[in-house]
């Protein structure tokens, strides 16, 4: 049921004018205070990226040994755990190991993937993380978007999100503060806690 | 026979049981890891300790108790419960706990009985002891000697039911280790049994090793065809694929034993000459259309002319929906069927389980021969091939053309099979028949034991249950023989068939059911006029 609000208009209220200049005055204030001042609380994306917080839980990548081969040993717990059960893994021996299983191959389905990240915590070997704080995960191509073995262990070097790659190779057009050997394009303070 | 009492509860057991089996009997569980039903006590694992309330000394081992009336025990005392956790700790105190990389995990005693007994706090100060992993002991399998527990089953089995004796316990302690005498390879035919009966991961099979995690897999009951044993079997299998097979207890058939050979039996669903489509003169096409054709080529034959094989390798469901088709719907077929290998059969002979007779359904078509004495044998089917007397042959998974070689020319082969093989290539017409664990239907072994298969996968291709494209065969030929489900096809087949009577599926259950022995003279000719009578 529709209960109707008596708000009674005053004089003023219904010749619309001073109410109309009332707004646009607001407005002139925020303009002319960000012509002034540079603490917008919005980010330029993507010509700058706000600092991903440390829990953040980005893009999944896999760790490696010392020697450069995966940590994982394709036990199948992150896939068992996975409640969107878009992690595939066939495992194979490694026949010149002592940790004789490693994963042929390893997928992720990003289309699919809901970013809980028990796949992390379920991880007995640390081999899997979700601290790249990279969160531009898109493709033009379904395909593209199913993260490989090799992606997955490249993407702290070398494959960063497209934007990033871009300034690495178009330097002249990066934004202040970008020297092409950070980890993440990195322009925006956040200690103002927005 | 004797009574005991386990935890209260009195239970009358044949002298001699143990009380492992005695308590399993009224569903108390005692964890253990050395015994097992079909290998001698070893009593050196310590798992099944128990107290003991009267009629004996206690705590003893409840795998070497045996029952005699006074007995009592008890499995649920704070004591039993420190024991098994005292013998855990031992037990894991030098394991790698490599539980990611190792195949067993997920079926582990290890594993299992540390969720319930565990210590969970270590109190290991020295480093572990290493051992020998990875060994290459076997064409089937590998051996980490750091993950026994020294149960010793293995050592037993190769003593007492290959008789090969090749594994045994070195050094003393806890640097006991499992090994194989130096020079030596496991080269016999039941190499994955050793597998099997490891409670822990210390012997696992290279044919399975890492292809998948066994939490995921399902377990489907069946039975082996792969000779006339037909060992027991669980087909684990997950999203349509098997992935391994499992001997599954018959104290019957096979006790929980099967060969190398039956393992790999999966492997035909998917091998290069598995019929997947139907054929007519060797083109290959639609089952409808090759249906069609062979609905013609058997309405245009002479009255006479027309002949039946069974199969022994088929089930008792499709022999019986043939020869009711040859008996109703094609009046006048003669009915033959054909003993022994088809040529080119596997040869491996043993007298433990692996039979000379590869046809895992001779003795099912030996019952439908004796209940139906019209029907002949392979020779009078080369006699009537020979004097032209026959003209068409439908023929069950058997290959005839192979058997009868080139007097069969000119005589006109509809096939039903799963694989490539003299027969087919001839042959004017092929239905592609399903795998034994792609169908519902029953064999009968060597001894006459009636046992199931169950469906794990769905039929691979166009391929369809025997039965069930006999019984279309029979619909386009105007009366089918009714079998529209395997079920209601053995139904049909225990009411008309003595050897078969009273079986269902239901009471055929897990382990099968002997097929009834012949009745005396008189009763047969009085059953096998009734059967005259349609059984609908």
């Amino acid at each position: 049921m529709t209960l109707p609000v008596q708000r009674p208009r005053s004089f003023l209220e219904r010749l619309f004018i001073p109410e109309i200049l009332r707004g646009l005055y607001i407005t002139l204030q925020h303009g002319l205070h960000n012509l002034f001042h540079q603490d917008q609380p919005t980010v330029e994306y993507p010509d700058m990226r706000r600092v991903m917080p440390d829990r953040y839980k980005g893009a999944h990548r896999l760790t490696t040994r010392p020697d450069g081969k995966v940590k994982c040993v394709a036990c199948m717990c992150c896939a068992q755990v996975c409640p969107a059960r878009c992690i595939t893994i066939e495992a194979g021996e490694d026949a010149d190991e002592p940790i004789e299983k490693y994963p042929v191959q390893f997928q992720i389905d990003m289309l699919r993937c809901i970013y809980c990240g028990y796949c992390v915590e379920a991880c007995p070997k640390d081999a899997i993380r979700m601290d790249t704080g990279i969160y531009e995960i898109n493709s033009f191509t379904r395909q593209d978007m199913i993260h490989d073995k090799a992606y997955m262990t490249d993407l702290m070097d070398g494959k960063k999100p497209l934007a990033e790659k871009f300034y690495r190779d178009q330097p002249d057009q990066a934004p202040a503060g970008f020297d092409g050997t950070q980890d993440r394009v990195v322009s925006v303070d956040d200690s103002r806690g927005l | 026979m004797p009574t005991v009492k386990i935890n209260g509860i009195e239970v009358e057991v044949p002298a001699g049981t143990n009380m492992i089996e005695a308590a399993a009997k009224i569903g108390i569980e005692i964890p253990h890891y050395c015994y097992h039903p079909h290998l001698t006590v070893a009593g050196n694992c310590r798992m099944c300790l128990c107290d003991v309330e009267a009629g004996g000394r206690g705590p003893d081992i409840a795998c070497n108790m045996q029952a005699r009336d006074g007995l009592a025990i008890r499995t649920d005392t704070p004591r039993v419960k420190q024991m098994r956790k005292s013998v855990m700790e031992f037990l894991l105190k030098n394991h790698p706990l490599d539980c990611p990389i190792c195949d067993q995990s997920g079926e582990c005693r290890l594993q299992d009985y540390y969720m319930d007994y565990g210590q969970y706090e270590s109190r290991l100060a020295d480093p572990k002891v290493t051992k020998h992993k990875r060994q290459d002991i076997g064409d089937h399998l590998v051996l980490d000697a750091e993950r026994c527990v020294a149960c010793s089953r293995c050592v037993r089995f190769g003593d007492q039911i290959t008789g090969t004796g090749e594994l045994r316990l070195f050094n003393r302690t806890d640097h006991t280790e499992i090994g194989i005498f130096p020079g030596v390879r496991i080269d016999h035919d039941y190499q994955g049994n050793l597998a099997d009966i490891c409670p822990v991961g210390a012997i696992t099979s290279k044919d399975f090793r890492f292809q998948k995690r066994v939490w995921y897999l399902t377990d489907t009951d069946s039975i082996c065809t792969a000779c006339a044993t037909g060992c027991d079997i669980k087909v684990c299998h997950e999203r349509n694929q098997v992935f391994r097979i499992k001997p599954r207890r018959n104290d019957a058939v096979n006790q929980s034993w099967m060969c190398d050979h039956g393992r790999m039996i999966w492997q035909d669903l998917t091998s290069l000459g598995r019929l997947l489509q139907a054929r007519v003169e060797g083109q290959v096409g639609n089952t409808d259309a090759a249906m069609q054709t062979a609905v013609e080529t058997l309405q245009g034959a002479e009255p006479g002319t027309v002949g039946v094989v069974l199969g022994t390798q088929a089930s008792n469901e499709a022999n019986w929906a043939l020869w009711r088709l040859a008996k109703d719907a094609l009046k006048g077929a003669s009915v033959f069927w054909c003993q022994g290998n088809d040529p080119g059969a596997w040869d491996r002979v043993d007298d433990l389980l692996i039979d000379a007779d590869k046809n895992p359904n001779t003795e099912g078509v030996r019952a439908l021969t004796r209940h139906d004495a019209s029907i002949g044998d392979g020779a009078d089917l080369a006699h009537a091939v020979r004097e032209g007397n026959l003209k068409t042959l439908l023929v069950l998974q058997d290959d005839v053309l192979g058997r009868l070689g080139d007097a069969a020319d000119g005589v006109a082969v509809l096939y039903i099979g799963t694989h490539r093989n003299g027969t087919v290539d001839k042959a004017a017409v092929v239905l592609p028949a399903a795998h034994t664990v792609e169908q519902d239907a029953t064999y009968t072994n060597r001894r006459g034991q009636v046992q199931r298969v169950r469906r794990a996968v769905h039929p691979a291709g166009d391929s369809r249950p025997a039965w069930q494209l006999l019984d279309r065969l029979g619909a386009s030929l105007g009366k089918a023989p009714g079998a529209s489900t395997a079920a209601i096809a053995f139904k049909k087949l225990s009411a008309q068939v003595p050897a078969f009577a009273d079986m269902t599926y239901r009471a055929l259950g897990t382990q099968g059911l002997p097929l009834v022995a012949p009745q005396p003279e008189a009763q047969t000719d009085q059953a096998s006029q009734e059967h005259h009578e349609p059984a609908k």
